[in-house]
């Protein structure tokens, strides 16, 4: 990012993601069980934005109802949560100073696991309205990350590897106390509903949560890119950023945090999406390089572009069936990634 | 710049690490610190440069109390070169290097051509020009070691702190990096190993041993045969080497103390 000459290559990478996630969306779009011409698609976004009514307005056109209420949303909302999971998957790499981390690491995935089994199975939270299970896998995914942060720092300063540790014990602890309810609840229709909801799904997707949560991603994502400096220090670790001016200590409790808020969201809106949170960040790093300036915005793309896609595959791949999009992702994803690692001697930082 | 610290206690847990280190650092001087392994040179320089905070006592920079300083504000003043530097990410060389302009940015500024010239000739100062491009974690040792002192460099400060910088390297980037530290003309700070590298590269050597400093003084007058025996346990003899008027320390491992092996060895060399 030097020179002239390298900051154009790298606004005109930005502005060639930018297109194909455009692309991807307008494809995902046409897809599904009824296919449409992109000619209908179009005539109906321009409908509907020159309409000025609400997107839920009823007598409308079939093809409005199936790009408004039923495709649209899910694809908006598959690319916030691959923005916001592979930002996330950055930032967390980087807070443990760990190239295997991901947005679950810190016992996040154990905490919304928890909240989601005691939703669905006790009924906890049943009065928070229809998104209940969403809701107490949020709190619960929240709630272990502060614990988390409250445990690293007993007994002197939190660092990357007592955050580790904490997040590895906390995820013992909720993961005992999911077994134990389905062990006692003896429920098998709620054990296949937590089944269900851990394998991740867009489909649950509406119009009312979708401005929260872009917010939240948006925001959160722009940022972690002022932030780029400080996190290029974590990945040198405490000592040798505080010989060059900066503690760290109360940057990676704020990471955490927001981190922690962004994928408890994601959590919220469509359960556990494994893989994207770690792969992406690496699949850009092999591409863009390990400074954060580049790998924020890129990872951020690339990540929506890769849910969106995904999204789009689980509906057309088998006929009249929705494949969970967890389970394609980590078919297709893992495979590509194991070319990746091969093709490009990428050593994720192991050197040598 | 000058440093002073005063009365330096460290406890690590209840062990005591350092009793009360007294020591100055005077403009432009080369200052080693040697030492047994565990007598706390380390500890001390970590308290110098941040990372550990004296229990007790004070160090002091050119008068200003080290704790009222912001650490941008010491990392101004002062860069390190520390033993160890592993990265489990793959920077590039001049990644690496331009990280030493940190201090002197606000967060959102970002890194102009000023700042990679300066890393471009430190790279160049500690003979890695060409290297910019590389990843930091191929490198052999030596290369590494120089780029931390390049980034050193980079942070553009007045001292340099040296926590035992030439470890596991071979003897020709041993003197390599000293030599380039020593032609900077900086204020230096250094943790040494060697004593015959010590003797040719300080003005003056501390020597500290169980948490305390138990020597001052330049090379010649410290590092006497019954002082490194009192310091290290170690027989040796101190000779001034002829042609280059250079200290030379010759230690006198057991095992040709002994009087048989000590006659022994002429013969067999004669065979």
């Amino acid at each position: 990012m030097d020179t002239l000459f390298g900051k154009i290559k790298f606004g005109l990478l930005l502005a060639i993601l930018a297109a194909v996630l455009a692309g991807a969306v307008l494809w995902a779009l046409s897809i599904g069980t009824i296919k449409l011409p992109e000619a209908a698609i179009w005539q109906s976004i321009v409908d509907q934005l020159g309409s000025g009514l609400p997107v839920e307005a009823p007598r409308q056109s079939p093809v409005h109802d199936i790009v408004w209420l039923l495709r649209l949303p899910r694809l908006i909302l598959a690319a916030l949560v691959g923005s916001g999971l592979s930002v996330s998957g950055v930032v967390m790499q980087a807070l443990v100073k760990n190239p295997l981390a991901d947005p679950y690491i810190l016992g996040i995935s154990s905490g919304a696991s928890l909240g989601a089994t005691m939703a669905i199975l006790l009924g906890i939270g049943v009065t928070l309205g229809e998104d209940f299970v969403g809701i107490a896998a949020f709190i619960g995914a929240f709630a272990v990350s502060l614990g988390v942060l409250f445990i690293s720092n007993l007994g002197g300063r939190s660092n990357s590897v007592k955050l580790l540790l904490a997040g590895m014990a906390l995820s013992a602890v909720c993961s005992a106390f999911s077994s134990f309810i389905v062990y006692f609840a003896n429920n098998k229709e709620g054990m296949q509903t937590i089944a269900y909801w851990m394998m991740g799904s867009f489909a649950g997707a509406k119009w009312d949560s979708l401005g929260v949560i872009a917010l939240v991603v948006l925001v959160s994502a722009a940022f972690f890119w002022t932030q780029s400096r400080i996190l290029n220090l974590m990945l040198l670790g405490d000592e040798a950023a505080i010989t060059m001016g900066t503690d760290l200590h109360a940057y990676r409790q704020a990471y955490l945090l927001i981190s922690s808020l962004v994928v408890g969201f994601a959590v919220y809106s469509s359960g556990m999406i494994g893989f994207v949170g770690l792969i992406i960040p690496h699949v850009v790093r092999m591409v863009a390089g390990p400074d954060h300036k580049r790998l924020i915005p890129v990872s951020a793309l690339t990540g929506a572009i890769f849910l969106v896609a995904a999204d789009g595959l689980c509906r057309i791949l088998i006929p009249r069936t929705e494949l969970p999009i967890g389970i394609l992702i980590s078919m297709l994803g893992a495979p590509c990634f194991i070319y990746l690692m091969i093709k490009r001697t990428y050593s994720f930082g192991g050197g040598e | 710049m000058e440093l002073l610290a005063e009365a330096v206690k460290l406890y690590l847990g209840k062990k005591e690490i350092l009793k009360g280190i007294d020591l100055s650092l005077r403009p432009k001087e080369f200052l080693g610190i040697i030492g047994p392994n565990g007598s706390g040179k380390s500890s001390f320089l970590k308290c110098v440069y941040r990372v550990l905070e004296p229990t007790e006592g004070a160090i002091w920079f050119d008068g200003q109390p080290l704790d009222e300083l912001s650490y941008r504000e010491s990392a101004l003043r002062l860069a390190v070169v520390a033993q160890h530097n592993s990265y489990s990410f793959d920077f590039s060389v001049l990644d690496v290097v331009v990280m030493g302009r940190s201090p002197h940015k606000r967060l959102m500024e970002p890194d102009t051509g000023e700042d990679y010239a300066m890393a471009r000739e430190a790279l160049g100062a500690v003979g890695l020009a060409g290297f910019e491009k590389r990843e930091f974690s191929t490198l052999s040792g030596g290369e590494q070691q120089r780029v931390i002192l390049a980034r050193a460099l980079t942070q553009g400060s007045e001292c340099l702190v040296l926590d035992e910088p030439t470890n596991h390297l071979d003897i020709k980037y041993q003197l390599q990096i000293m030599d380039i530290v020593k032609e900077l003309n900086r204020t230096v700070i250094a943790a040494i190993h060697d004593l015959n590298i010590a003797a040719m590269y300080c003005d003056r050597i501390v020597a500290v041993r169980n948490g305390e400093v138990v020597g001052v003084g330049p090379p010649r007058k410290l590092l006497t045969a019954s002082f490194i025996r009192n310091l290290y346990g170690v027989d040796c003899k101190v000779a001034t080497e002829p042609e280059t008027g250079q200290m030379n320390i010759v230690y006198i491992p057991s095992h040709l103390k002994d009087s048989n092996t000590l006659r022994r060895i002429p013969s067999a060399e004669i065979q």
